[in-house]
């Protein structure tokens, strides 16, 4: 904590995990506002940063009580006052409002300050935990469309169509209800035990783990629910209706 | 309150421009004081597919820099008095202009028109960011090709985070003898990607090229009635809200996905 004159008396400490992208995250009853890190290899550029919070916004408003505060976790990101207001303000059109900014950046809490919200600067390694388990799953309720990449550390629920040109990347599992059309990552950071499951399994791609396999090239005439999973001669499909009873009991090969 | 309207695509050559000076022209045919407004910075021509590009003296670029008027810069159509159009400049880089100037200049705009139509450059660069900046709905205009429509899902994307909640969808071009023989993407193939509401699909049609060649769109000519030209008038009346059934190119009826998305709360 710094001894600056406009930075407010500290809250509650936040503790919290890396994140690969923009990400919000229920902790009692109140909403966390988590950006990624901007000095990471493949840092997030400000346009990215804002369509994935906007998209994550959009996926997510139906789960948020109105009036909810958000504690904005900057972490070392600069960002201007303009871009703080165009945050608070997107927020505060999903009835969300910005209750403080967390920064480990001088400039950043600067702006914060001068812009009007109350604001607390953290030492760049507070607060900040490199913790082994997965995230909680990330729900999106919304068509995820070209050129979006999704990446998460657990598994990714979508409620909606996964379509061509766009990917999901989880730690854990791939959960598609709708039709997966794009790319689909299970089990990114090498767990072989994730699953990619759809409606309708008509990927350009599926990775789980490090298996690939491609969507074959004569489509079936009809879709039925599946799930992709890893078995012993690599990634193989199964109908979903039989996987589980397949994974309890497997059949004697 | 006037509605404000982007018509945009992503990918270049699809039928943005054609479709703009179709719907301006219908709109003004049918008594809304409407302006159509180019966009495309340095690679305008939707004067030309108006058959105004010789009336222009001055451009947006003009205004913005306070060298003359908003109603100097504006050129009306002597055909169809209720239709004008704003010229962008030929010469100056799509730099010339920044989203906020673009907001000054549609909202001022406001004031005299009803309608206002943007031409939206292809791309989703700083010229798009301009052409979708003060728009509250979007036209998306796709052929009905796997490429046109990515980048179709794409701009549908972009046009969800700049907040405009409005979206509808033009298939230009299609081929329907193609489609029959499975060489071509369907109206419902379409659909099933893009999942925004359909606001009309437009046949491939020479007459598009002889009109455009023309500087006449085609709503304009009385002589002949094409099917192109009858799809942008029914265009034209479901943007007013009125239910005009589809060509002989209905979609088939409702399947279990798009039920299953409706059910999701997207409209399918
Ligand atoms: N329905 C159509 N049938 C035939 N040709 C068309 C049709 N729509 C557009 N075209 C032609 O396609 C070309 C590109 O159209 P244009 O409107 O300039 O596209 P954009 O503005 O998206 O780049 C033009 O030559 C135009 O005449
Ligand atoms: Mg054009």
């Amino acid at each position: 904590m710094t001894s600056d004159p406009f930075i407010s008396a500290a809250g509650t400490p936040i503790v919290e995990q890396a994140v690969p992208q923009v990400r919000f995250k229920s902790e009692g009853d109140r909403l966390l506002l988590l950006l990624p890190l901007e000095s990471e290899a493949a840092a997030t550029s400000w346009a990215d940063l804002w369509q994935q919070f906007k998209q994550r916004l959009n996926a997510n408003e139906r789960f948020w009580q109105a009036h909810t505060p958000v504690y904005l976790v900057a972490r070392d990101r600069l960002l201007d006052g303009r871009q703080l207001q165009a945050i608070a303000d997107a927020l505060s059109d999903a009835q969300l409002y910005l209750k403080r900014v967390y920064t480990s950046r001088r400039q950043t809490a600067v702006a914060a300050a001068t812009t009007g919200f109350s604001v607390e600067q953290q030492s760049p390694a507070q607060g900040f935990e490199a913790g082994k388990a997965l995230a909680e799953p990330l729900y999106l309720e919304t068509t995820v469309r070209s050129g979006v990449e999704v990446r998460h550390a657990g598994s990714v629920v979508v409620l909606g169509d996964v379509n061509p040109g766009s990917s999901i990347i989880a730690d854990g599992d791939v959960l598609v209800w709708g039709a997966l059309r794009g790319v689909a990552q299970a089990g990114a950071k090498g767990n072989l035990r994730c699953v990619i499951m759809a409606l309708r399994l008509e990927p350009t791609q599926i990775r789980i783990a490090d298996f690939m396999a491609r969507a074959p090239e004569q489509p079936p005439d009809q879709y039925i629910p599946e799930v992709a999973y890893v078995a012993l001669e690599g990634i193989r499909i199964a109908r979903a209706a039989d996987f589980s009873k397949d994974r309890l009991f497997p059949p004697e090969s | 309150m006037s509605r404000i309207i982007v018509v945009t695509s992503g990918k270049g050559g699809v039928g943005k421009t054609t479709t703009t000076a179709n719907l301006g022209m219908a709109l003004a045919q049918r008594g809304h004081k409407v302006a159509v407004v180019d966009a495309d910075f340095g690679l305008r021509n939707l004067d030309l597919l108006l058959g105004l590009e010789n009336r222009i003296v001055y451009t947006a670029v003009e205004v913005l820099a306070g060298e003359c008027r908003l109603d100097q810069a504006l050129v009306r159509d002597k055909r169809q008095p209720n239709l004008a159009l704003l010229p962008a400049a030929q010469n100056r880089t799509k730099d010339a202009v920044t989203p906020e100037q673009m907001k000054k200049l549609i909202g001022a705009l406001t004031k005299a028109f009803h309608f206002i139509l943007i031409d939206c450059p292809a791309g989703i660069e700083m010229g798009f960011q301009n052409a979708v900046v003060a728009a509250r709905e979007a036209i998306v205009v796709t052929t009905p090709e796997v490429a046109a429509v990515r980048d179709a899902d794409r701009v549908v994307g972009l046009l969800e985070a700049n907040d405009i909640k409005r979206m509808y969808l033009v298939i230009n071009r299609l081929k329907p003898a193609m489609v029959e023989k499975d060489m071509m993407m369907s109206v419902k193939d379409v659909q099933d990607i893009l999942a925004i509401p359909l606001l009309g699909v437009v046949p491939d049609d020479e007459k598009v090229v002889v009109s455009t060649n023309r500087g006449e769109p085609l709503v304009l000519s009385t002589e002949t009635q094409s099917l192109a030209s009858t799809a942008f008038a029914n265009i034209v009346r479901r943007l007013e809200g009125e239910k005009v059934p589809f060509l002989d190119l209905t979609p088939p009826p409702e399947d279990f996905l798009s039920r299953m998305r409706r059910f999701f709360g997207q409209k399918p």
